[in-house]
């Protein structure tokens, strides 16, 4: 299965360090790959030093594309992050 | 004796040791390895970074239970970081396609990496090359080590380092922590800046630190005496006894005092006779605002704005300033004063005018108010920001380096134009931001009354003022010494600047050096100053100072002052000022 969602970063700090640890373990959970892309930059969303790269300030426009067996759940968590900060406080 | 300086976090003082910790990485050896030798060289790289990762996972576990929140997280980064494929595995790859040495591999990797961050425009998530830097930094010690190279690490260093001085290229999150507890004295890195993880975990244990000094390796060996003096940002090297004695003296003071002065933090600054006074607070970064909140500053009396345009190849955009002015607005109770862009001078912006060349180093140049009268497109988004950001917030606009009404003519009509245009793009903003000045040139000062009947406030900058007035060039050593903010000039300025703001009814404030300094305050007061606005670390200090303060009778004694004519004796007057009914 292949999925494809348009998010947009709404922390403060974007997708700094901490934020970037977190997706990467929350993306690690999944069998599923998982991608960020950004117009023409993308990043494996296991991988801390591509998301880092990607550079992304708040209220940037991401594609986000989970595709394998567990798809869906991976969006489910994927978009539930970055729509809760990360767990930031803003 | 030497004497180094770099950039201080904390005012403390502190006499020790020198423990030079050589990371390792300092010399990178270069060489071919040999085809058969290839599996052996990826082997030693593995094991470097299973040493690494086997080391950070130790101190995350062993983390002390008051050790800041956010440092398992730090850790968890760098974790991270070690094991994705662009550190742990690509430098592999080099190895053995190109036959190279591991550290030349992994450095290779490392520069472009490091290079694409120092490319990415937002200053927060550019810092991040710290971090690659640490982890890189970290598995060359490894490597080093397993060359059979003995740096001294801190692993190996004793549980206790009383009165000793930790000396490092850079420190990273878990080097900070394993020093936890081992009570060292303070520490000095030749990396980092005032928002570096150094910086920002030395404030929380409440360590004096001396960051960004470049050479300091080199400089400091194990087992130099140093003082270290974080309010001036100096290490001293192997100082004279006198000297020594000197600071072991300040060093005391500064603790009886720093316990003394916590007591004042919800006392109200008010004189003895009763006059409450307003002190506020100068800031720079966004964390500067813990330090106003728990000395109690009554608010922002100026927010520096450069530190957002330097270090990046492109000024911020309108939403990016509109975003940290929101941050400080929100989370500052009070007026917050922002001061619109002062670069220039010795303040370089190092992009945003490609096309011009960098000859406004001058303090006299084309600086602040007049480079950004002279460039809209840099002018206009940071009013622009501002003026959306202050729905949020009491925000008040103050523009430096006035010199002519002109300057201030023209300010005044851009900010009409972006209320205009804001107006009709329907953008929410404030209309009503109080617009102020501030006076640091002898011009304005002079006719401070004309400024005044145009602006809602006047904000004294005594630094440029004192070095404008008496025409010092304070990059040049050699003139320091008529630094004087005593001069019978500057003190009748300021005094001029005070009663124009009077008599046109609108308050005057001083954020310069002179506000924080408790030898001025009763001076101040008498010059009828009523607004403070100093650097968070000293609000305490002079709340104090003006708690045990009379207003009456003062506003007599510092006419007296004034009208001295015996040279050198201005400071004696002051003292006596300041002896006066203490207690």
């Amino acid at each position: 299965m292949k999925l494809q969602r348009e998010l947009q970063i709404v922390n403060r700090l974007g997708l700094h360090a901490r934020a970037c640890a977190k997706l990467v373990k929350t993306a690690n959970q999944f069998e599923s790959d998982i991608v960020l892309r950004q117009n023409e930059h993308q990043a494996d969303a296991k991988s801390i030093m591509g998301l880092m790269m990607l550079a992304a300030t708040q209220g940037t426009r991401l594609t986000v594309i989970t595709s394998g067996a567990d798809a869906e759940d991976a969006m489910t968590q994927v978009q539930h992050l970055i729509n809760n900060r990360f767990e930031e406080d803003e | 004796m030497l004497s180094l300086s770099g950039t201080g976090i904390g005012r403390g003082i502190a006499i020790g040791r020198a423990i030079v910790l050589d990371q390792g990485h300092n010399d990178i050896p270069c060489y071919r390895i040999s085809a058969t030798a290839l599996s052996g060289e990826i082997e030693r790289f593995n094991h470097a970074v299973d040493a690494v990762r086997a080391d950070l996972k130790r101190v995350q576990r062993n983390l002390p239970t008051d050790a800041p929140p956010e440092t398992s997280a730090f850790i968890d980064v760098h974790l991270l970081m070690l094991d994705d494929p662009v550190i742990s595995q690509q430098p592999v790859q080099t190895i053995q396609e190109q036959q190279q040495n591991a550290e030349w591999a992994l450095k290779s990797h490392a520069d472009t990496l490091i290079d694409f961050f120092e490319d990415i425009a937002d200053p927060y998530l550019r810092s991040k090359k710290n971090d690659v830097a640490q982890v890189v930094g970290r598995i060359m010690g490894e490597l080093a080590h397993s060359q059979g190279k003995q740096p001294s690490d801190l692993a190996t260093l004793g549980s206790s380092l009383a009165e000793q001085i930790i000396v490092a290229r850079d420190l990273t999150p878990a080097d900070t922590i394993m020093l936890r507890g081992r009570n060292m004295a303070a520490f000095v890195t030749s990396l980092g800046g005032p928002i570096s993880h150094t910086a920002i975990l030395a404030r929380s244990l409440g360590l004096p630190a001396i960051v960004g000094l470049h050479d300091v390796i080199d400089t400091i060996h194990n087992n130099d005496l140093l003082i270290v003096d974080a309010a001036t940002g100096t290490v001293l090297v192997a100082p004279d006894e006198p000297l020594l004695a000197q600071f072991r003296e300040l060093q005391q003071q500064h603790l009886r005092h720093q316990q003394r002065l916590t007591l004042l933090k919800s006392e109200k600054a008010v004189t003895q006779d009763g006059e409450a006074i307003t002190l506020l607070a100068n800031i720079e970064l966004p964390e500067d605002i813990e330090g106003l909140r728990s000395a109690g500053a009554a608010g922002v009396g100026l927010y520096r704005t450069e530190f957002l345009f330097m270090n990046r190849p492109k000024p911020p955009s309108e939403d990016e300033q509109y975003q940290a002015y929101c941050h400080v607005l929100r989370r500052v109770e009070g007026p917050v004063t922002i001061r619109t862009l002062d670069l220039g001078a010795d303040k370089q912006v190092d992009g945003g005018r490609p096309d011009r060349e960098t000859t406004a180093t001058s303090a006299l140049g084309l600086r602040a108010i007049r480079l950004c009268l002279s460039e809209p497109s840099l002018f206009k988004p940071q009013l622009r920001a501002i003026l959306r950001a202050a729905v949020h917030g009491d925000a008040q606009i103050m523009i430096p380096m006035l010199s002519s009404l002109r300057e201030l003519e023209q300010s005044l009509a851009l900010v009409g134009e972006v209320c205009a245009e804001l107006e009709r793009e329907a953008v929410a903003f404030n209309p009503k931001v109080p617009l102020g000045g501030m006076i640091e040139v002898p011009a304005a000062a002079v006719s401070a009354d004309l400024f005044a009947r145009k602006l809602d406030f006047l904000s004294i900058g005594t630094n440029d003022l004192i070095q404008y007035t008496l025409a010092i060039d304070r990059v040049d050593d050699s003139v320091n010494y008529l630094y004087d903010p005593l001069h019978p000039s500057v003190l009748r300025l300021i005094r001029t600047v005070i009663r124009a703001g009077h008599e046109a009814d609108i308050p005057v404030s001083m954020c310069g050096e002179m506000a924080g300094d408790p030898a001025f305050t009763r001076l101040l007061l008498g010059l009828g100053l009523r607004h403070f606005s100093m650097e968070p670390s000293q609000l305490l200090e002079i709340r104090q100072q003006v708690r045990q303060s009379t207003l009456a009778g003062l506003p007599r004694q510092v006419t007296d002052i004034l009208n001295c004519v015996e040279t050198g004796s201005l400071y004696d007057l002051v003292d006596q000022l300041n002896q006066t009914d203490s207690d």
